[in-house]
């Protein structure tokens, strides 16, 4: 990495592995997208926020939806208003002007932004293959027309690219040629506890302990519909925490209280009742 | 550069491509990558684009940079058979040692990975010639180990520092659970179903159809008409029929679970039925499959653009399927055979499938799966099975 340029190294509420760092900076500096994969609750998305936070850098959120077309993300060419000031003529827009009626979409205004900024495009596998790889095309060459006044827009500064993805399914092969790749695994009970020290500076070990070790042993629990991550577990000590009554040494004894913030779908929760009550899970 | 290693992991069979590789190169050029740890993450990241080949990759890194053994074709099988004799092994040495024809104190003097290694390497022989006796000692002088080298045991000896060699990392095969392998988990049913939609108008009329207005617009001459239009839902109706009957069954229910839990979270007109083993005139809304029968004719009155699935191991006598009154279940006596009811069910749904939970490499092994194969298509229920399924159940 040479010295002018910025590189990443984790924020104040953001524990990276250097793996990830390395692969951040790789990409950044290769001017590459970078896809991110894994289950959610793993910091995807998180990511993109501590990079910003760090590098001082504006973030731009694409949320991608299903029934997202291309063009929504670089312009709107808001057609009724200006039927509207066509018609009616009281607003101070020049009607026969068409770019007054252009409104940029988040990857325009990544592009037209006066400094570098980081564009996350979030959850991609929702929309289908066809806007994934038009998409691309534009990300690739930094420009895209603006058909209604024969425009072009270039990027003032190639954003960062972060793309995340919570399918198991590839994305498709051209799509996949043009980014680099990784997979953000579940965390393992030591890089969590480092997670909770960022979260809680101040924790108790024996709570930390205890929490983590029962937080992994309910995320074993069979049929489990929506297991509980990272997001969770912060919130559950943050629940335990605040609870004067309770002690850490309960965990060990079996008792779990707030288990509604760990499991968020009822079957889920009846089961993990059903378990812990039965003293199973210790 | 590397131009070696690129090539294995083509041959490994993962998916890289030469833009991606000289990505890689311009990476290296830009002075970005100053060790070999650098290079496994820049590697990795520009050159495998998904983690079900992380594992793979991890195996070919280890073995390009550090001679680590490259699992080929027999490779999970003598894995396992090497653990199963460490265990053996650890239970008694003698008789192992002996039925190796090797010197047991030779072999004591090793650590367990060096060990499932020395017994690999064993088996692979063993494989490759049936010869025994004497071809067993070593032929690489003092390592008993031989050919292999740098053994990934070796490395792990030295393991004091606190960041893990890239090597070391690439050993530890993380990744094993993305594998192509891998079970089928809810997500990847979850993707698998996504393409399982058929859009329908409904609802109010709220949606500015803008092609239709600007062209009714122009047609009275300026004169503004907005034209409305409903909105697009989702409106497949989805029938599945679960096998939950019988041992044969019984390996496959978290999986057939699974699946059940995620379509019924996800499709509004869904409905299920019980049955064992193969479909009679009757089917159940009950798991017990008792209280709530439903008839298979009044199916006929349903629209037949209904997607039928069929979730069974499709293994039974051939009778139950083929004889009038086949069923094995005494109360059961329709007067036709299970084969006239799938047939039937196939003409009323003409989108129907059979998934399999069983793997298709075993199919031609029953002979029922076989005759139900040629009623209505069967896939087997894996990632790949089901995407084929649902491509089939969309097909016009």
């Amino acid at each position: 990495m040479t010295n002018d340029k910025k590189s990443f190294s984790g924020a104040k509420h953001y524990v990276l592995d250097d793996e990830l760092a390395k692969i951040v900076n790789i990409s950044m500096e290769l001017e590459m997208p970078l896809l991110l994969k894994g289950e959610p609750g793993t910091g995807k998305t998180m990511l993109a926020h501590a990079i910003a936070e760090t590098l001082g850098m504006p973030l731009i959120v694409l949320n991608v939806k299903s029934s997202m077309k291309l063009i929504d993300a670089l312009y709107q060419y808001d057609t009724l208003t200006r039927l509207n000031d066509s018609r009616f003529g009281d607003s101070k827009r020049d009607v026969s002007n068409i770019e007054e009626y252009i409104k940029m979409g988040k990857i325009g205004q990544a592009f037209t932004a006066d400094k570098r900024t980081i564009l996350l495009i979030d959850e991609i596998d929702k929309a289908d293959t066809d806007f994934q790889d038009d998409m691309l095309d534009v990300l690739d060459q930094m420009e895209f027309d603006i058909i209604e006044i024969d425009k072009t827009i270039t990027a003032k500064h190639r954003p960062v690219i972060i793309i995340t993805s919570n399918a198991k399914k590839d994305l498709s092969d051209p799509f996949l040629g043009r980014c680099n790749f990784h997979h953000i695994a579940f965390p393992d009970p030591k890089m969590m506890r480092k997670i909770i020290k960022v979260h809680y500076s101040d924790i108790d070990s024996d709570l930390m302990e205890n929490a983590v070790n029962v937080f992994y042993r309910l995320r074993e629990l069979e049929s489990i519909e929506k297991r509980p991550a990272t997001r969770e577990l912060v919130n559950w000590i943050r629940a335990l925490k605040s609870d004067p009554d309770f002690k850490p040494r309960d965990l060990v004894k079996g008792d779990i209280p707030y288990l509604g913030i760990l499991f968020k779908k009822s079957p889920d929760y009846a089961r993990a009742i059903n378990t812990v009550s039965r003293r199973r899970i210790i | 550069m590397f131009i070696g290693f690129f090539y294995q992991l083509k041959e490994a069979g993962i998916p890289v491509s030469p833009t991606s590789f000289l990505t890689l190169h311009k990476a290296l050029s830009r002075g970005l990558i100053a060790s070999l740890d650098d290079f496994y993450t820049a590697s990795r990241a520009t050159l495998v684009k998904s983690e079900r080949y992380f594992d793979l990759f991890d195996q070919v890194f280890a073995h390009h940079f550090e001679g680590a053994e490259l699992p080929d074709f027999t490779g999970v099988e003598l894995d396992e058979l090497a653990r199963s004799m460490l265990e053996e092994w650890l239970k008694d040495p003698k008789t192992l040692a002996a039925a190796l024809g090797v010197d047991e104190s030779e072999i004591s003097k090793l650590t367990p990975e060096e060990l499932i290694e020395y017994f690999k390497e064993r088996l692979k022989e063993q494989t490759e010639r049936h010869e025994g006796g004497s071809k067993w000692i070593g032929t690489g002088g003092t390592s008993p180990v031989g050919h292999s080298g740098y053994h990934p045991g070796g490395m792990r000896v030295g393991g004091v520092s606190r960041n893990k060699s890239a090597v070391k990392v690439a050993m530890e095969r993380r990744y094993k659970d993305h594998s192509l392998s891998g079970p089928l988990s809810q997500a990847m049913i979850g993707e698998a179903l996504k393409r399982l939609r058929h859009m329908i108008p409904s609802g109010p009329k709220d949606r500015v159809n803008v092609d239709k207005t600007i062209y009714q617009t122009m047609k009275n001459a300026g004169e503004i008409e907005i034209v409305f239009d409903r909105l697009l839902k989702d409106r497949l109706k989805i029938i599945i029929a679960i096998d939950n009957g019988g041992w044969s069954m019984e390996p496959y229910v978290h999986l057939v679970q699974t699946l059940f839990d995620y379509a019924r979270a996800q499709f509004k007109d869904i409905k299920t039925y019980f049955f064992h083993n193969t479909i009679y005139e009757t089917i159940w809304h009950d798991t017990s499959r008792f209280k709530r029968p439903q008839k298979i004719d009044e199916f006929a009155r349903l629209d037949s653009e209904t997607r039928l699935i069929i979730i069974g191991d499709a293994s039974m006598a051939p009778y139950e399927l083929m004889a009038t009154n086949g069923s094995i279940h005494i109360e059961e006596r329709s007067g036709k055979p299970s084969i006239e009811c799938l047939k039937f069910l196939v003409k009323n749904f003409r989108h129907s499938v059979w998934l399999n939970p069983i793997p298709s490499n075993m199919w031609g092994y029953t002979q029922t799966i076989f005759a139900i194969g040629h009623i209505l298509p069967m896939f087997e229920l894996s990632i790949d099975g089901l995407e084929k399924a649902v491509a089939h159940l969309m097909a016009k």
